[in-house]
């Protein structure tokens, strides 16, 4: 029977039993379960927001019901902490075993596979797909915080070069501009485009904030390993579904993630027969446009520095009430602020 | 018979299916099975049957089934539609 464990000795015995099954121990779980046999710990599992993780049974008990049940009570206690979906992440071999308890795949890539229970991710996909135009396009997909001429000029070279460009707004908020502002600065600078398609991408991302490591070897590259099963997302479940061929993304001369990003994007998007497009970033007075030189500018009062680096639609936004009000906010917690 | 908040019912296990309502203005049935491909359309008729007994009219009804019997959907959706009811289940 699977009970929930919480007393500190059985938290210690889970850990043990975790890692001697060769797997990582990640703290931070708000529901950890596990079950019991003659007094040893057989199998356990945990859930953080809505990732399920560490699941791990022993191995003369992998054939029976354990996984259902680990995976069930991990579900329950979750839906009364008002998830309604669920993720899992784990080794390709075993997405097998989540499928025959109606889990889907969404995407599997090297040592790393993604699936989801409750079908957000295909409901979200299909809302979204309502806004496809006919015939084949491109895509891109920006964080915009907040948008720059630099985003503007990414998406004007890109919706020149394919019929259909859609730009795909990274919803997570874990930037310094709320999505809805985002989206609309995005909106406000592409409206002269009329083959842009402005989208979120609901839950799309594997964020690195979510990206769970437990079930990687020690050493692996957890970062290009997590990069590379968002890109396969992107090309095997995003791209065919908006019959998209070429996606564009900017060079990155400066920040190390995005560098790594770009780099999985070139090995990874052409096995799932869509073309990867870097373009070369746009300068502004002998530099760099990027949104953090925005945000520097913002923290530093500069009204002239801004102006060379975001569009007439950011600027309107930075100077409304809301703007201002965020703005003020951003400087008062500058430093705390990527 | 009107669900008025989330309720659940039901396991994962083998021959067994869980089964979520929650409020709707309209009133949806989702199944996922293991044995979608053969059996949907009759665990279909078993849920629309339960629900019309019921008299539930509005209302997301989602099935995720792991090849159960009629009998364990029938009692798993009425739990789950007493419970979202409010009354003891």
């Amino acid at each position: 029977m699977v009970v929930r464990l919480m007393a500190s000795a059985d938290v210690v015995r889970a850990r043990a039993f975790v890692e001697a099954q060769g797997l990582g121990w990640e703290a931070g779980c708000q529901d950890l379960v596990g079950a019991f046999e003659g007094g040893a710990l057989v199998a356990v599992g945990g859930r953080e927001g809505d990732v399920l993780k560490m699941i791990a049974i022993d191995e003369p008990h992998r054939s029976g019901s354990l996984l259902g049940e680990l995976v069930g009570e991990l579900m329950q206690l979750g839906a009364a902490a008002g998830h309604d979906g669920f993720f899992v992440f784990t080794r390709p071999p075993s997405a097998g075993s989540f499928e025959a308890l109606n889990f889907t795949l969404l995407a599997s890539h090297g040592q790393a596979a993604l699936l989801e229970s409750g079908g957000r991710f295909l409901a979200w996909l299909q809302a979204a797909t309502a806004a496809r135009r006919p015939g084949p396009g491109g895509a891109v997909v920006m964080n915009c915080n907040p948008f720059t001429l630099g985003h503007q000029w990414l998406v004007e070279q890109a919706a020149a070069r394919v019929p259909t460009l859609y730009a795909f707004v990274v919803r997570e908020d874990r930037s310094a501009f709320p999505f809805e502002a985002r989206l609309r600065m995005v909106r406000a600078g592409t409206r002269h485009l009329p083959n842009v398609v402005v989208l979120d991408t609901g839950r799309y991302a594997v964020s690195a904030v979510t990206f769970p490591a437990y079930f990687l070897a020690k050493g692996a590259p957890v970062e290009a390993i997590q990069l590379e099963l968002d890109v396969a997302l992107f090309g095997g479940r995003i791209a065919p579904a908006f019959q998209v061929t070429h996606r564009f993304f900017g060079s990155e001369p400066g920040c190390a993630t995005t560098l790594a990003y770009n780099e999985a994007m070139h090995r990874v998007l052409p096995s799932f027969g869509v073309v990867p497009v870097e373009l070369p970033r746009q300068e502004a007075a002998g530099a760099y446009i990027s949104a953090s030189k925005v945000r520097e500018a913002l923290g530093r009062d500069d009204l002239a520095g801004l102006q060379s680096l975001v569009p007439p639609g950011t600027m309107d936004y930075l100077r409304s009430p809301e703007g201002r009000a965020l703005v003020a906010h951003l400087r008062a917690a500058r430093g705390s602020t990527r | 018979m009107k669900i008025a908040r989330k309720a659940q019912a039901g396991t994962m296990q083998s021959s067994d299916l869980t089964v979520s309502v929650e409020p709707a203005e309209a009133l949806t049935v989702e199944v996922e099975s293991t044995v979608k491909q053969q059996f949907e359309h009759l665990i279909r008729k078993v849920v629309d049957g339960v629900l019309a007994a019921h008299g539930v009219t509005a209302g997301r009804v989602r099935i995720t089934d792991r090849g159960a019997l009629d009998y364990a959907i029938q009692a798993r959706l009425e739990t789950a539609l007493q419970r979202a009811a409010g009354e003891a289940p």
